[in-house]
């Protein structure tokens, strides 16, 4: 089975270099070919099991970690924000 | 006193009756890994000064008179993917390398509320994607019985660690086998308990409808101590949940095994099943025939197929999981880029290693448009499937008796270019996860070359109790005691 490489790191927002693009594309191969292997199943319902619903917490306003705590491990900060390339053009 | 070699159990008996102290025991782990982790490369991050400062803590405590848990002194070593607030967590990745993360995960703060003192955090294959600890960014851990074979993965570190006694007790973390096989290949123990019997808050996610973090020990009743620590619901997990949860799972480790049913289910004994491990798990069988319970065949017919299902669903839950990996708010950003896009590219393909791309390639594959039917749905369909098949073989048995892993430690680079010999590693603890069910490895043997052969009982939900008896007495009818092996 063909599968399209490029395609589907562009969807992952991954970049597959050149060199290593036969590997990526053989390896693939052999995965999917082994997951392929999965028979048909019938019946399937997709209802959760009611022994194992989760149970949500109460909607309670509660205080959070403080920002400067949050925006200590992030890689670029100004001014208490995140900053990131310009998204919008003027 | 060689206290490094004790048990947990030994160690809060000695603290206990005042034989030693915490402090000692702490000196003579860091004391111990100063002599072997330049071979073993167990651990990740060391906590010297805040272990010893804890140490001195519960010594001063216990001396006041205070009465304390029962495991308050004892070592501990954390998988590196589960969050300590202020010390690095990297899941060996390149991506976290300077991720110091603001908060703790709900079971480092049990481990703290206990007295348990965290000694360091400890390799494992990048994001626990892998069963050899080779996908590591940063160092390859070796098998402490064999320093040419791996430790197994992901949860590789732990098993090393405990197994080389550079840590008493450890933590690690399971969604294929992750904590089942490392132990099997090391001879150490290792429980993957039910779906949700542990909090899963803080622990980095892989593919959350089967990640479980785990107690690893050297004995059954260590293992039975730290699950007792480390269980319960938690608001912040909404999938976690207390049903059946024992506050102490040593007080059922005497449980009579003499008419129980353990079943062999005759799918993990076939084509690909060393003769060696085979004929190990067999005797162990014989075992508890001896000690009164009766062996029953039983069938899980889906088991060929659990590979299958578990790469569709882990990597689709994985392909959404790390999307948060982006360069934003934390962990590696690209140093050049030139819009948005590309920066979120050029750090996730800079800062995840091959492993991981695979696996979210492949879980981005499985759910894009035209291809969900066929994988991710007929993959959740085969969940249910194999759940009916495990509750029909639990209706004529107790436990189920398996091998954990097909064979022994393999070589270090012996499977790195050939993913699907690597993934196969995992066929025998695939279904627990796709099942939800507790499972514990321990050793039952060695090969011919003297390499740690590993047993795994299987038990319905929240069945860990008498998975842990079942375990335990089979330690005592076999007089079976972890020994130190030379290392190097």
């Amino acid at each position: 089975m063909d599968i399209d490489i490029r395609h589907i790191a562009k969807l992952a927002n991954l970049k597959i270099e050149e060199k290593d693009f036969a590997r990526y594309q053989k390896q693939m191969q052999d995965i999917i070919a082994m997951v392929e292997s999965l028979p048909e199943q019938k019946d399937f319902d997709q209802r959760p099991d009611p022994a194992d619903a989760m149970e949500l917490r109460e909607d309670i306003v509660k205080p959070s970690m403080p920002r400067e705590k949050l925006l200590a491990g992030a890689p670029q900060v100004e001014a208490g924000c995140v900053v990131v390339p310009k998204t919008v053009s003027e | 006193m060689e206290l490094y070699k004790k048990t947990a159990a030994e160690l809060a008996e000695m603290l206990a009756a005042g034989s030693c102290t915490a402090t000692e025991i702490v000196e003579d782990i860091y004391a111990q890994i100063d002599a072997v982790e330049g071979q073993v490369d167990a651990y990740l991050t060391l906590c010297r000064e805040d272990a010893l400062a804890q140490a001195a803590e519960i010594d001063r405590r216990r001396a006041a008179g205070e009465k304390l848990p029962p495991l308050a002194g004892v070592p501990i070593a954390v998988k590196d993917n589960i969050c300590t607030e202020g010390v690095s967590t990297t899941c060996a990745s390149k991506m976290l390398e300077n991720f110091v993360p603001p908060y703790s995960a709900t079971v480092v703060d049990k481990l703290r509320q206990a007295g348990l003192i965290t000694i360091g955090k400890v390799n494992m294959d990048e994001f626990a994607m892998g069963s050899s600890c080779e996908n590591s960014h940063f160092k390859k851990t070796k098998n402490p019985h064999d320093l040419t074979r791996v430790p197994g993965g992901s949860s590789g570190g732990s098993a090393a660690a405990l197994a080389a006694c550079e840590a008493t007790l450890a933590l690690g973390s399971d969604t294929g086998g992750s904590i089942r096989q490392p132990a099997a290949f090391c001879g150490v123990v290792g429980l993957k308990p039910t779906y949700g019997a542990v909090s899963r808050y803080g622990l980095v996610a892989f593919a959350s409808s089967l990640d479980q973090i785990g107690p690893m020990g050297r004995s059954c009743e260590d293992v039975a101590m730290l699950l007792s620590v480390i269980t319960s619901k938690d608001e912040l997990d909404a999938t976690s949940t207390d049903c059946a949860h024992r506050d102490d799972y040593r007080a059922y480790l005497d449980q009579d095994v003499a008419g129980m049913r353990v079943g062999l289910p005759k799918e993990y004994f076939g084509e690909g099943v060393s003769q060696e491990v085979q004929s190990a798990v067999l005797a162990a069988a014989d075992t508890y025939r001896r000690l009164g319970a009766e062996v029953v065949e039983v069938s899980i017919p889906s088991t060929a197929h659990a590979l299958s299902a578990y790469y569709i669903i882990s990597s689709a839950e994985a392909s959404s999981n790390l999307a948060r990996f982006d360069g934003v708010k934390y962990g590696y950003r690209a140093k050049e880029y030139e819009s948005l896009t590309d920066m979120y590219v050029n750090s996730r393909t800079e800062g995840f290693g091959d492993e991981v791309k695979r696996r979210i390639m492949l879980g981005t594959y499985v759910l894009s448009s035209g291809y969900f039917d066929a994988y991710y749905k007929k993959g959740k369909a085969f969940q249910r499937q194999l759940c009916c098949e495990f509750e029909q073989a639990f209706a004529q048995c107790d436990f189920l008796i398996t091998p954990t892993v097909p064979t022994t430690a393999f070589k270090l680079g012996e499977n790195v270019d050939d993913p699907v010999a690597m993934y196969k590693s995992d066929i025998c603890t695939v279904t627990v996860n796709i099942a939800g069910l507790p499972a514990l490895s321990m050793p039952c043997g060695k090969d011919a070359a003297g390499l740690p052969i590993g047993m795994q009982l299987i038990g319905p939900k929240f069945g860990e109790d008498k998975l842990l008896s079942a375990g335990h007495a089979y330690e005592k009818a076999t007089g079976w005691h972890y020994a130190l092996p030379q290392i190097g």
